[in-house]
Order: C-alpha cells, then structure tokens, then sequence
C-alpha cells in the first residue's frame, strides 16, 4: 500500500463546489424525471387497461420494449442515434440548447415510465372490479372513474414499490454522465482526476447518494404513514 | 485447531510479510518473473493506439514502442486498453506495467506516478468543421466544445475559454461524433489525436484543425511512483531507440508522408550522453 488518505483535500479549492454542483444537477435531473416517468407511466397503465385495442398493444409493446433493454444503450440511443431522424431545422435549434441534460430526462423518464406502468398496474388490479363498475353505472366515463375512484386508491397501494423506483432512478441518474451531464459521479471523476485521489472523491459521491436515497425513502414513508394513513394500521 | 483469536493475529502477520516481499521486489523483477510486460494503451486513437479493423488487435505507434521495450526485456508483450480516466488509477494499482497511452507529462501527475522522458512532444489545438469561422479559442465564447474526461486538454479549455461549456465524453471519436451531429461545435485536444481523428473521417476535408497552440503536451511513458530501476530502463531503452534509428523508422511508419497521418519528424529527443 503506498496510498496516503487526504480527505481534507477534497474539500479544499473548488472540489466542495463541484460535489455540490454535482448534486444538485442529480436532483434536478431526478427530479424532473421522476415527474415524467409517474405521468408517462399513468398514462400507458390507463391505456393498458382500456377497451381500446390499439391503445392495449402500444402500452403493452412500449413496456416490453423499454424494460427489456439496457439503460446506458438507450441514454446512446436517444443522444447520438436519434440524430439522423431528427428534421434540420429542429435539430439546429436543439443543439444549443443542453441537449445533454434534456436527453438524460428522456431517457430516464421513458425507462422508469415502463416499470411504473406495470406496478401501478398491479395497483389498479388489486381494486375491485366492482368499484368501476359501479362507478360507470353511477354515470362516470371511463376517464372519470380511473381519476377520481380508482387510480387514487391504487397509488397508495403502490408507494412501497413505487419508492423503490424513485431510488432506482436516482440511481441510474449516474448514467447521464456517459454523455457528459455534469451530475454527481461525474463531479467525483473530476475531482479523482485533478486529485488523484479516487478513493476519497468516490466515498463522498457514496455518502452524498446514500444519504439522498435514505431521506427521499424516509420522506416518502413518513407522508404515507401520516398523511395518508394507509397500510400502516 | 487455531483459537479463534490467533486467525487475525496470523493473517496480520502474513499480510505485513508480503506488503514487506513485494515493496523490495522491482517492477523489472516482477516481469521478468511474470514472462509478460503488461501495458497500457489507447484502443480508439488512431495513429497512437487503435483497434485494427481486419486483425481485431490493438495496434498503433505505442503498441509498438512497447514492443520494443519487451523485445529488449526478452519477454512478452501484452497490451491492456485504458481511458484517459482510467489509466492512472490502473498504473497505480498495479493492473498495467507502464502507460503508453498519449499521457501528458504534468507535475500534478507526478505525485501519483513517475514519467519517461518526453517520446511525442504534442500542442492542443481545435479541430472544427471547415465552414464554421471558428479559427481561434476566442470565437468559442459561448459555444459548446467536446473533449474527454479525465484530459489534460479539458482542464486547459476551461482556463483558456472560461466562458465557453465543455461537453466531456469517454472518448474522442465520440466527442467528434457529437461534433458531427453539431452538438458541438469543435473537439479540442492534441494536436496528432485531431489529426488521428480528422483523417480516419470518410470525409477529411470537411474538417480542420485551428487555433494557438493552447498548451504544451509533451507525452511521457507514465511508470509506477518509486521505482527509479525500471524507470532507467525506459528512459534508456527509448534513447537507444533514437541513436539506432528505430525510433525514427517507427515513426515514419505512422507518421510518415505515405501515412494518413502524416506530422514532419521536425524534434529531438532529450538525449543523455
């Protein structure tokens, strides 16, 4: 071993700085994915579960799709292979604009969006039939019925796993840095290669995700068990 | 039987002894005894070290200075890719022998590691697209420049450009990628990797390389912290090298006018007497 720790290193200078630049683009980038992902993922449970057959095959060709794929191929997917599809004068305004960081919301909502979908799904499943049946006779469209009796019983039902997603992505959030987002574990590569001190620089990004997934998780837990007053009796 | 509190005691022991074994043993014992020098090289920078499409090696102006140093090793060579994030780290622990892989000779680097003297004395400059008027790193303010991570060339685009964004990718041929659907609007590093990059394009012409010189690279072969013996042997083998005219064959054979990659020999390597 010839490896002299320097912890205080890491905090000297900018490096501070750039771990917390770092962590608050995850936040943002966790953030907004999350929001995406929980209404793309509503919206393809309620296709999945309508009379409409087109609308049933794309939820189902869409979930199968985005699941059984790798993340960091589709994050390349969407940064360097959709160019080609993609009209001129679109594209030129795009690229000025941080692509990198709107790629990495995409990519990220559309494949939580998938998992979502399907647990939300197995939410809505575990309602009796008989609610939206007596919710149509009572005069409610199909719409109606989902947004006001069912889908608000089958989002309780479903945080436990739900949460489990949300930590998911902050998780793969780290992935965004293949295509240059400057979010956490790309702030601590940096400040390993100005430093060289790999070790001290990776043991803060773990900290500074583990305490970010354990507050979420417990803020998560904590609104269900007092607010919502669910599972918990 | 061991008592259960004797087991730590004895492994301590047995862990002292071989951190004690192998801090006396050089690098040069350690690969003659292994029959292999491992070294780390570029597998996507062509001419410097590249995957060649037919033979599916890695191939390249470093590979073969390596070669030259196992030759004169009497062992074999065995070639390891690296990034430029990753190569110091693996040096460091002891995965790959020596770095042959466009390293820069930096005085930061040298608390981490020890360096050959320079082989490639390269300049970091821009590679753009021909019709962009992009010709110096002021007309980058504003605009979004490609590297990769872990470079010596990021950090010096920040200093020399602050207000310009540095988009940092794992490799350059994706950082030139992203500079082809302009995403970004130029690629900055050495100088001979842009040149690498430009002509292995199905269409070199649409590109150029401009600007300053925006700072000095001179590449050494990176060697681990500490080991003066087997840095000698570097140093010495590549100044060998020079004197027979090997080095020079070599680089003609990359860097010669009949090569896509062609740089006039136009530098002489610090030579000891």
């Amino acid at each position: 071993m010839h490896y002299t720790f320097n912890w205080s290193l890491i905090f000297s200078g900018n490096y501070g700085q750039w771990f917390l630049d770092g962590l608050v683009i995850t936040l943002q980038l966790s953030g907004l994915s999350i929001f995406f992902a929980l209404l793309l993922g509503t919206l393809l449970t309620i296709m999945r579960l309508s009379d409409f057959k087109p609308l049933v095959w794309f939820s189902v060709g869409y979930i199968e799709f985005f699941r059984n794929t790798p993340l960091v191929v589709q994050i390349f997917f969407w940064y360097f292979g959709s160019d080609p599809i993609l009209p001129d004068f679109f594209k030129q305004w795009l690229y000025q604009q941080n692509i990198e960081f709107a790629t990495g919301v995409i990519a990220l909502s559309t494949y939580t969006a998938a998992f979502i979908a399907e647990e939300l799904r197995s939410g809505i499943l575990s309602i009796p039939k008989t609610q939206l049946e007596a919710s149509r006779a009572t005069g409610l469209t199909f719409l109606q019925a989902m947004s006001y009796v069912i889908l608000p019983q089958a989002f309780r039902i479903v945080i436990p796993p739900l949460i489990s997603q949300f930590l998911n992505l902050i998780k793969n959030s780290s992935l965004a840095m293949t295509i240059g987002v400057m979010e956490l574990t790309y702030m601590a590569r940096q400040v390993e290669a100005h430093t060289f001190h790999g070790f001290e620089a990776f043991t803060v990004a773990t900290l500074m995700y583990l305490s970010l997934s354990l507050l979420v998780s417990l803020g998560i837990t904590q609104y269900n068990k007092k607010c919502l007053r669910v599972g918990y009796q | 039987m061991l008592k259960m509190w004797k087991m730590p005691v004895l492994l301590l022991i047995a862990s002292l002894f071989m951190v004690l074994s192998t801090a006396h043993a050089g690098k040069l014992d350690e690969i003659k005894a292994r029959g292999a020098l491992v070294a780390g090289v570029k597998d996507s920078q062509p001419p410097f070290g590249y995957v060649d499409e037919n033979s599916r090696q890695i191939v390249g102006f470093e590979p073969d200075l390596c070669a030259a140093l196992a030759k004169k090793l009497g062992v074999k060579l065995e070639l390891k890719p690296i990034t430029s994030s990753t190569r110091i780290p693996m040096l460091e622990q002891g995965a790959i022998d020596l770095i042959a892989g466009t390293l820069t000779h930096q005085i930061a680097r040298e608390e981490k590691i020890d360096f050959s003297i320079t082989y490639f004395p390269a300049v970091q400059k821009l590679l753009v697209k021909a019709d962009s008027g992009i010709n110096s790193v002021a007309d980058l303010a504003g605009k979004k420049v490609g590297s990769a991570k872990g470079s010596t060339s990021e950090q010096n685009i920040k200093n020399a450009q602050p207000d310009c964004t540095v988009v940092s990718f794992e490799t350059y041929p994706e950082a030139f990628l992203a500079m082809k659907q302009g995403k970004v609007v130029a690629v900055t590093t050495d100088a001979p990797i842009l040149l690498g990059i430009r002509n292995s394009d199905d269409n070199p012409d649409d590109w150029i390389i401009v600007g300053e010189d925006i700072a000095a690279e001179p590449y050494g072969i990176g060697v681990p912290e500490n080991d003066s013996k087997f840095r000698d042997f570097v140093n010495i083998t590549l100044m060998e090298m020079w004197r027979s005219g090997e080095y020079q064959a070599l680089y003609d054979q990359w860097f010669g006018e009949q090569t896509k990659f062609h740089i006039p020999l136009n530098w002489t390597m610090e030579l000891w007497p």
